[in-house]
């Protein structure tokens, strides 16, 4: 004797196209939802890595926007905005800070890079300060400056990998025929310092005519730190702003937070045209099957196994979607990463879709509740029918 | 703080200029058009030593270059991407570039080639070198045109000359302090060519090397 889910199972399968068809909606509306719940995760978790990888919480610039982007491109590294070296002096007093590095940057227009040249950027780092705070830089050849006086580059992975260079190298800074030995070449991280080129921060303000120059400090705060009252009076020294990593976080997340709004919205959308499906399909079934339905009561079903039923058919449905959906999800999240990262304005370095087992699992549940809800008005039509009326009527 | 928050963006992001291993044009809609004047269209297609015929290819390639690859650049898996030109619909040549190590960067080398497997243009995308213009000015670029592996095979990439006596083919060095670089482009020349011939010419230039052995 046939159970009710093989009877469920043989129903859909007497309408093949019209199942896979449903199927297919309810896996696209899982796919979409998952790999959204995916990059609310992923997101968030690739920015903490990108700005602890930062290696300190607070940053000190010039007034203004010192990295503002067309200054880069227009005029290198003469339009950038500095700030005077003895602020690190100052910042010495505060007992709620525990280190500071400062950093110059500079950029310099190549026009032997590509077409119409490009910019090559130089981060000028203090080499006793900058590695202690970047615990995290490995080398994969060679080491950190000589001393802070050396002509010298330690180069990001990619930086490297593009320059083709080894340690032992030359490098040219263009405009300056400054020449700098490769003394160091990083393991791959991962974030912004894979194509830096660090340079000793004297040398860099040297060859810049740039001594007593910065572009920034950065700013590692003692654990006990009050961030809010440290921000507050570092803002008390002349012509800095303050950038504290966590705000920028915050800002960031809700600046995507928008984009996220939209896209839930689209997601919404998108579960409530799989759930008309749903109704749609289990509904024609039933209509269908309307003189069959009254044969089986009329043979001892009751409105309650009719109610199953049709219950069934939709939780198989809803079922094969999900998993499909979320297979869907998985082997498509490197693309779904890749259109992320095209529509969205700035994107952390680390991956941005993260489906675990967990939001797998909360897939599938939501999908099969949806589902559920969705066949609860055709399995109620199918159990409410007459067996007399289905009999007599000539089919729909 | 929007304002801070994109400089933030732009301290994150304004270091990671860089792309990864390949060599492409850097705008193929313009320098199509630049480097095959008529051209109307363009294929982009990727190959590599490993898929084409793997460690023997990867030796022959090596023994007709009279030297071997080196540097993460000249590995067996390196991905070539080869530009297919056309007017209309018919193929009028290719573009190729590859990445050769100079003494301050890579240097990016690209040739324009005809169906004959003749050069047609040469462009050096990238060149980091005091003397980087001479290298990219149309007066050495010049030296090359019309000239093809026939010529090529018998530079000699370690002595950095022509080893036929009474040979025509002279390229000049633009700055004599240049020398390295200067061969480090003969070189990619020489490499570029073997490689289209593999990869596009169906080794026509093979026997020829084989008979120069």
């Amino acid at each position: 004797m046939l159970k009710i889910y093989q009877v469920a199972y043989k129903n859909l399968l007497r309408k093949k196209t019209r199942t896979v068809l449903t199927i297919i909606g309810i896996s696209l509306s899982t796919w979409v939802l998952v790999s959204l719940l995916g990059f609310n995760k992923g997101y968030e978790r690739a920015l903490n890595k990108d700005i602890d990888n930062m290696g300190f919480n607070l940053l000190v610039t010039a007034k203004g926007c010192p990295y503002e982007a067309a200054t880069l491109m227009l005029k290198g590294g003469t339009g950038l905005r500095y700030m005077e070296e003895n602020i690190l002096r100052e910042l010495t007093k505060y007992k709620e800070i525990e280190k500071t590095t400062p950093m110059l940057m500079q950029a310099v227009f190549d026009p032997n890079k590509g077409e119409s040249g490009g910019i090559t950027s130089y981060l000028g780092i203090d080499p006793e300060t900058f590695p202690a705070m970047k615990s995290y830089l490995k080398f994969s050849t060679g080491t950190w400056f000589n001393n802070p006086d050396a002509y010298e580059v330690v180069m990001g992975y990619e930086a490297a990998e593009l320059e083709q260079r080894e340690l032992g190298d030359m490098i040219l800074i263009p405009e300056k025929n400054v020449e700098l030995k490769v003394t160091g070449i990083l393991k791959r991280t991962g974030t912004q310092d894979d194509g830096t080129i660090f340079v000793p921060i004297r040398v860099l303000q040297k060859t810049f005519g740039m001594t007593g120059r910065l572009t920034g400090i950065g700013i590692k705060a003692t654990k006990k730190a009050d961030m809010d009252k440290l921000e507050e009076q570092l803002y008390n020294l002349p012509d800095v702003q303050v950038v504290s990593l966590a705000q920028v976080k915050e800002t960031i997340i809700s600046l995507i937070g928008t984009a996220k709004i939209m896209v839930f919205s689209i997601a919404i959308i998108a579960i409530l045209i799989a759930m008309i499906g749903v109704i749609n399909t289990i509904l024609m079934s039933v209509f269908e099957r309307f003189q069959e339905i009254g044969i089986l009561k009329s043979i001892g079903a009751m409105p309650a196994d009719i109610f199953k039923l049709v219950m069934f058919e939709t939780t198989i449905l809803c079922f094969a979607g999900g998993i499909l959906g979320n297979l869907m999800a998985l082997g498509l999240s490197k693309l779904t990463d890749l259109l992320i990262r095209r529509i969205l304005p700035y994107t952390p370095t680390g991956e941005l879709i993260l489906i675990d087992g967990r939001l797998v699992l909360a897939g599938i549940l939501v999908v099969v509740v949806v589902g559920l809800l969705s066949g609860l008005y055709p399995a109620w039509k199918a159990a409410s029918i007459r067996p007399i009326e289905a009999i007599k009527s000539e089919g729909v | 703080m929007r304002t801070i928050v994109l400089c933030l963006i732009l301290l994150l992001s304004a270091t990671n200029i860089f792309a990864a291993v390949g060599c492409d044009l850097n705008d193929p809609d313009r320098d199509v058009k630049r480097l095959f004047p008529g051209s109307t269209g363009y294929k982009t297609k990727y190959v590599s030593i490993d898929k084409k015929g793997g460690n023997e290819l990867f030796k022959e390639i090596e023994e007709r270059l009279g030297d071997k690859f080196n540097g993460i650049y000249e590995k067996i898996d390196v991905p070539y991407t080869i530009y297919e030109i056309s007017k209309g619909t018919v193929t009028i040549g290719y573009i190729h570039g590859i990445n050769q190590k100079g003494v301050y960067g890579g240097i990016q080398v690209f040739l324009a080639l005809d169906l004959k497997s003749v050069i047609k243009n040469f462009y050096i995308q990238k060149l980091t070198a005091k003397y980087a213009s001479k290298f990219r000015d149309s007066s050495f670029g010049g030296q090359f045109i019309n000239l093809s592996l026939k010529e090529f095979y018998s530079y000699d990439v370690s002595s950095g000359t022509f080893n036929i006596p009474d040979s025509m083919v002279i390229i000049n060095n633009p700055d004599p302090q240049s020398v390295k670089d200067f061969k480090a482009v003969l070189r990619a020349v020489k490499k570029n060519l073997i490689l289209m011939d593999v990869f596009i010419y169906s080794n026509k230039h093979l026997p020829l090397f084989k008979k120069g052995n």
